[in-house]
């Protein structure tokens, strides 16, 4: 009987084992899935593709290592295609300019930012040539204003823009062109392109002005307040864990030596803290410059 | 500079290939450059299409930084000075300028680097720069223009670069062949032509060196010629040397070579204290051999003498011909006069032996005049002139004689240079006079001319017979002057004595041989012409000589004086050799019996039918006859009988001044002076006649 009995169980054991490895499986299935599944980091497309993997393939691999998992950055060819991986959120972590962290604060939530060239904050700027005796906005009223980047660009359009109308211009005042970014635009104001440059005070001293301006020649005729720098932000469903997790891997980079290598890299000397109030300025620019909507007119 | 061919020729082939490869680099160079100037124009052409391509979207975006991206890569490209995109304005929104160009430097030191228009406008002059420009559109709208300037210097940097490595290989090539034409030409002509010319002065020198043939080419042709020619020069030289120092015709040597030995023989002599004699060897009548048989003959004779006299010489004596009929016997080391005079006598006979010519026998005679060195002259000069006079004082003697020279020959030989020099002079001087001796027919009774006789009265020597001073102006040519003299003289007094009114008859002139070899007939008619003298007014006495020379000329001259009418008459006849025959080749219309045959009338058998011949003869031949010498009645009766035309002689009248002659001729136009017949032998004088 005892032998029969085991004989039974055994028999029992064997039908039961299966469905106990099938139910033991389902439930852990999504602790596996969330421990595999790469980060997926998006950079916004100021630069491109090739130049923007160079400078933030290294970055990611080193928050991937820290954090203990794999972090994959996702170039965009433009900025539409960019901002649409906004709006379907297919970013977990994501780099990209003021007035998007503006527009997308719905969805994803600061938790760092850029320190460049050793600052944290950058300010819009109206440049003009020295000879052309313009010494007040308000001088700019029918004449041209040579922006640096589209409507969405946070220093090079909407920082200016704010600046214009805050000393009693309207959008109608003046003749409004895009240079693809702040760069451009002072230059071709130094170019006799345009009366006026949007752009920032970051471009005196980049390498590539230096060659291509003789700032002597130029004025900053209006500089607005300063503004935090680009932000690093999260998708708000991240758990805060991981969020917190990643932003302090993010803001000791420049505390180690490897971490200094992979900023370096990408053109930083850091990333700071950075909270949603810290943007607060931005936002009052923007949604003076854009309207409630914020979005471009 | 004086270059010498190789020199001059390798310098005409360098500067022909200097020249040619030159031209050649230069042609080189400048196709060089055209082709790298097109190519920087394409390369510019290409830039500027490029910028053109790519530029528009960066500059409708405001893309600076993307333009001037375009702008730096394109004109970072070399030689290009700049790349600078203008907007249609004109404003530079792009620049590219190359700053360590040594046109912009050039340009910057007063140009702000800035201030790219003005830098343009500075650059815009400049030749070594090729300056393009490219509009930018789109859609056919102007966005602007590309202006790229690409500098020439790198191209005239590479031409002046190739323009050195050409020159060097240039040079390179011309020192190389210049080297190798120069050596080619001097083993392949210079080296011959120098041999050519060591022989060519070699052959100067008398030294017939004959140059080595090596090549088959130009150049042995020439080897080739020039070697005949030495040989032509050597044999043609050996042959003037023979002419030069020995006799063609008996192949002796000649007087040049006698000399040469002489002298020779002088220095041999003064040395070993020597005698030796030369003796002057001259055939006696050798002329009258020429003219009787032939000249053929005479020179067999010579050749005959020669060989005779060397075959009795010894080796070490010389025997020479002199010319004509005289030859020289060089005697060395001679002992003394006995030893010479048996070297005569030697001579003498061999000479004398006779001969068998040409079918005929004969026999030559000389005579030797010997002059011994150094007794008789220490100079060629003086042995020569001194054995020359002993010969000549050997013929005036006998036949065959040999005569040692002796001072007194020269004293003889200095008087008749002086009397010479004197009869130069007579004529001016007054001291020849013209005498005539009548001429009457042989009854003696009528008179019909005279012959006109020369006399020459010396101021110191008194008179001097023609037998001495004729033969000496025959022989040293005076007689051409004093004959025409003498027939001036006479025409002159024939005319003036015709003037007169007197009939002088016909005068009889006698004339050389001398004066017939020199045109006489023109003479003659001339002065006829002058004095009115008729043809039948004078007579010309000619001497058998005349006739042994030349025939053609004699019978020529001969005509001529026939023709002119004169009288022309054969003097001496019958003492020559060949009287018939002249008479049968010439046209005389007088013969003179010579006074040797008169002389002996009537008495003397042989001179009886000998002048009976003549005058059987003369009748034959329509000839009249002249007996001169006509000493006695009994000459006269029997030429008379023997109708002899005419008469001359002391019997009848003897050769008399032209005054005397003048005064008997009027008295015998007048009839107031009868004949005077004179014979006396004893006044008879030497009236031989000119």
């Amino acid at each position: 009987m005892e032998i029969r009995s085991i004989r039974d169980w055994n028999r029992k054991w064997r039908r039961i084992a299966p469905l106990l490895w099938l139910i033991a499986t389902a439930a852990a299935a999504p602790v596996i899935q969330a421990a595999e599944d790469p980060l997926i980091m998006g950079v916004f497309p100021r630069l491109n593709a090739s130049e923007t993997t160079k400078r933030y393939a290294p970055l990611a691999k080193l928050l991937g290592e820290r954090l203990g998992r794999k972090v994959t950055l996702v170039t965009s060819k433009d900025f539409p295609s960019f901002w649409n991986g906004i709006d379907e959120q297919r970013y977990e972590i994501v780099l990209y300019n003021q007035y998007h962290y503006i527009r997308s604060a719905k969805n994803y939530q600061v938790i760092g930012h850029n320190k460049e060239f050793g600052k944290s904050t950058i300010a819009g700027v109206l440049y003009v040539r020295k000879d052309s005796g313009i010494t007040d906005l308000t001088q700019l009223r029918g004449r041209t204003v040579l922006f640096g980047g589209g409507e969405d660009a946070m220093i090079g359009y909407i920082a200016p823009f704010y600046m214009l109308l805050q000393a009693g211009l309207k959008k109608e005042d003046f003749i409004s062109q895009f240079a693809v970014n702040p760069l451009n635009s002072v230059i071709g104001v130094y170019r006799r392109q345009a009366d006026a440059a949007g752009s920032g005070d970051m471009v005196v001293g980049q390498p590539a002005m230096a060659k291509a301006v003789n700032f002597d020649e130029l004025t900053a005729l209006a500089v607005s307040e300063q503004l935090l720098h680009l932000p690093w932000a999260v998708r708000r469903t991240m758990p805060a864990q991981l969020r917190e997790s990643i932003r302090s891997i993010l803001t000791d980079f420049e505390n180690s030596a490897d971490g200094k290598e992979v900023l370096k890299a990408a053109v930083l000397t850091g990333i700071g803290r950075a909270d949603d109030k810290d943007y607060e300025p931005h936002r009052r620019m923007v949604r003076a410059v854009l309207g409630p909507t914020l979005a471009p007119r | 500079m004086r270059l010498n061919l190789g020199a001059k020729f390798t310098l005409t082939v360098l500067i022909i290939l200097a020249g040619t490869m030159a031209a050649n680099t230069l042609y080189f160079l400048d196709t060089s450059a055209r082709f790298h100037e097109q190519q920087l124009v394409e390369r510019g052409r290409a830039l500027g299409r490029l910028i053109s391509l790519v530029s528009p979207d960066a500059i409708l975006g405001f893309d600076f930084l993307l333009l001037n991206d375009y702008t730096r890569e394109v004109s970072s490209q070399q030689d290009v000075v700049y790349g600078v995109i203008v907007s249609p304005q004109g404003v530079p929104i792009s620049s590219y300028i190359n700053h360590s160009d040594p046109l912009i430097k050039k340009r910057l030191e007063s140009v702000n680097s800035n201030d790219i228009p003005k830098l343009l406008l500075r650059l815009d002059s400049q030749d070594d720069l090729i300056q393009l420009e490219f509009p930018i559109t789109q859609n056919d709208a102007l966005l602007g223009r590309f202006l790229v300037g690409i500098s020439r210097q790198s191209l005239q940097s590479e031409f002046r670069r190739q323009l050195m490595i050409q020159i060097l290989v240039m040079i390179a090539i011309v020192l190389f062949l210049g080297t190798a034409i120069h050596v080619a030409f001097r083993f392949n002509v210079l080296f011959p032509i120098q041999k050519l010319i060591a022989a060519s002065r070699d052959v100067g020198r008398g030294q017939y060196t004959l140059v080595e043939v090596k090549s088959a080419d130009e150049m042995g042709l020439l080897t080739r010629a020039f070697n005949a020619m030495t040989e032509e020069v050597r044999q043609e030289q050996a042959k003037l040397h023979r002419q030069a120092n020995f006799d063609t015709l008996t192949g002796l040597p000649n007087r040049m070579m006698a000399l040469d030995r002489i002298n020779l023989e002088i220095s041999r002599a003064r040395r070993f204290d020597q005698r030796f004699a030369v003796l002057f060897i001259d055939l006696d009548n050798f002329k009258n051999v020429n003219d009787s048989l032939g000249h053929a003959v005479g020179d067999e004779l010579l050749v005959a003498t020669g060989t005779r006299v060397q075959a009795i010489l010894r080796d070490s004596d010389t025997v020479a011909r002199l010319g004509g009929d005289e030859f020289l016997v060089l005697a060395p080391d001679v002992a003394d006069e006995v030893q010479v005079e048996e070297i005569a006598e030697r001579l003498k006979k061999a000479i004398s032996e006779p001969h068998d010519l040409n079918g005929r026998k004969v026999v030559a005679h000389c005579s030797i005049g010997i002059a011994l060195y150094p007794d008789n002259g220490q100079s060629v000069e003086t042995l020569m002139a001194n054995a020359d006079n002993a010969m000549y004082q050997a013929k005036g003697t006998a036949q065959g004689s040999a005569i040692f020279f002796t001072e007194e020959m020269n004293t003889r030989l200095h008087e008749r240079m002086q009397m010479e020099q004197d009869l130069n002079l007579a004529i001016e001087a007054g001291q020849l006079a013209l005498h005539f001796q009548p001429i009457f027919d042989s009854s003696g009774q009528h008179h019909r001319g005279a012959e006109v006789l020369l006399r020459w009265h010396h101021p110191e020597r008194g008179a001097i017979s023609p037998a001495v001073f004729i033969p000496l102006a025959e022989a040293t040519g005076q007689i051409v002057g004093i004959g025409d003299w003498v027939l001036e003289q006479a025409c002159r007094s024939w005319s003036a004595w015709h003037k007169e009114g007197i009939s002088p008859g016909f005068l009889a002139i006698n004339i050389s041989r001398i004066q017939f070899r020199r045109r006489f007939s023109k003479r003659l008619a001339e002065l006829m012409s002058i004095y009115g003298i008729p043809p039948g007014a004078l007579e010309l006495e000619i001497t058998e000589s005349v006739l042994l020379d030349d025939h053609h000329q004699v019978a020529e001259e001969l005509s001529s004086l026939r023709a002119a009418g004169l009288t022309l008459s054969l003097d001496d006849f019958g003492t020559g050799y060949s009287s018939l025959s002249y008479l049968k080749r010439f046209r005389f219309d007088v013969l003179k019996i010579d006074r040797s045959f008169v002389a002996g009338l009537p008495n003397n058998p042989d001179d009886v039918l000998l002048v009976k011949a003549i005058l059987a003869m003369a009748k034959g031949l329509d000839l009249r006859v002249v007996a001169e010498g006509v000493e006695n009645h009994d000459q006269l009766s029997f030429l008379a009988a023997q109708g002899c035309d005419l008469v001359q002689g002391y019997l009848l009248a003897r050769p008399m001044k032209e005054e005397d002659y003048l005064s008997r001729l009027k008295n015998l136009q007048a009839g107031v002076e009868p004949l005077r017949l004179s014979a006396s032998r004893n006044q008879r004088t030497n009236s031989t006649s000119l």
